[in-house]
């Protein structure tokens, strides 16, 4: 979500903070997606103060059969960086998505947006990834 | 518009309009690239350094816990809501049964029969007796040897048309009583017996009853059951039981 693992820490140990604080007054939160909740509001919050994307027209490719091959040639810091550059919600989309601890229900909820949306929102973000890595790891080369 | 972000893990496919749509596309090579990118790309999220003070804090199994029992949820699934509306047909049917039957008396279908009866009986195959109903007890006795068979007194001063007897197709004799007054009808018929002891049924009282239009209003007496039945409601018989309170 932010891009910055030093920034995903804080935003982590404020987050466990707070829930510490609400067990210690007795208030745990009933909400069974509390952490998850919390955590994205922080990285808004801290993406909204630092540095913005500038809004661009992504290009968009087919999906192809040969992207594992050509993902497998990728560094996850380079994918996590990649996502948080995305426009919000489709940062949230993608990133709740791809964590693969969610079903169908829990990412509209906590992505608040609708299944049409959310739909688009990854498969969008499918299109523009495939552009990128083809820019970025041409096909012959991977 | 589901099969665009349909989990690339079975896992964490819960809902059936979800099931139904993967169900529907798993064999398009489309979607075939579709989850072997999605899990490709999720292999890379599995990949990402996380540092050692954050992990210890989680294990995979226990990041989300699984979604709450609700009612809500319950009530959707399709077999459960089958099951819920068979029990609802049933439970109707059994409501039904019950107030349909709840103002049933020994008799009662006897009663429905000779409604039936009533409702296609012409005058001319009558006997034709001009006198009061509760004269007729007698001609009942003499006659036909039929002993009870009395018009009770709120109907015994109406003036009669005509009367036979008659077998019912359960050789029960019937007595059937033309009368003026609104064109009613009496029938005496031997009262329901216990099948074991072969005592009387009884039941005290008026009760009503009605069929295909005709309503009859009948007592019990001395083992024989009196019926007076006209064409219309039961507010056109009330009057005569009522006088004879």
């Amino acid at each position: 979500m932010t891009g910055d693992a030093v920034k995903a820490q804080e935003i982590f140990q404020a987050t466990m903070h707070e829930l510490a604080l609400r067990s210690a007054g007795g208030e745990l939160p009933s909400d069974r997606l509390w952490l998850f909740r919390d955590a994205r509001g922080r990285c808004l919050e801290a993406s909204e103060s630092g540095l913005q994307a500038e809004p661009i027209e992504m290009e968009e490719h087919p999906v192809k059969a040969s992207a594992a091959a050509q993902m497998a040639k990728l560094e996850p810091m380079q994918l996590a960086i990649w996502i948080s550059g995305a426009p919000e919600p489709q940062r949230t989309a993608l990133a709740l998505f791809y964590l693969d601890q969610f079903d169908h229900e829990d990412l509209l909820t906590l992505a608040e947006v609708k299944t049409a949306e959310l739909a688009k929102l990854i498969a969008d973000g499918r299109q523009q990834f495939q552009a990128w890595l083809d820019i970025t790891i041409p096909h012959e080369a991977a | 518009m589901l099969v665009q972000c349909a989990p690339f893990n079975e896992q964490r496919i819960n809902d059936r309009s979800m099931r139904a749509a993967v169900f529907r596309v798993r064999k398009a090579d489309d979607f075939a690239n579709q989850q072997a990118f999605d899990r490709a790309l999720a292999a890379l999220v599995q990949a990402t350094p996380i540092p050692a003070e954050v992990e210890e804090w989680f294990s995979k199994e226990t990041m989300v816990a699984p979604p709450r029992w609700t009612w809500k949820k319950t009530a959707q699934n399709p077999a459960i809501l089958a099951i819920g509306i068979a029990v609802a047909v049933m439970a109707g049917i059994f409501i039904f049964h019950i107030m349909e039957h709840r103002h049933d008396f020994p008799g009662v279908e006897t009663a429905r029969k000779l409604l039936i009866t009533a409702s296609s009986s012409r005058s001319v195959l009558l006997d034709p007796v001009k006198t009061d109903a509760g004269a007729l007890s007698d001609l009942f006795f003499m006659k036909h040897r039929l002993e009870h068979y009395d018009v009770p007194p709120e109907f015994a001063d109406l003036r009669t048309l005509g009367c036979r007897v008659f077998d019912d197709e359960d050789s029960r004799r019937i007595a059937q009583i033309w009368v003026v007054e609104k064109r009613m009808q009496f029938f005496l018929f031997p009262a329901e017996r216990d099948a074991k002891t072969g005592a009387v049924r009884g039941f005290s009282g008026w009760r009503y009853v009605d069929q295909e239009g005709w309503t009859g209003v009948v007592s019990q007496r001395n083992g024989v059951c009196f019926m007076a039945a006209l064409r219309g409601p039961a507010k056109d018989l009330a009057p005569y039981i009522s006088k004879g309170k």
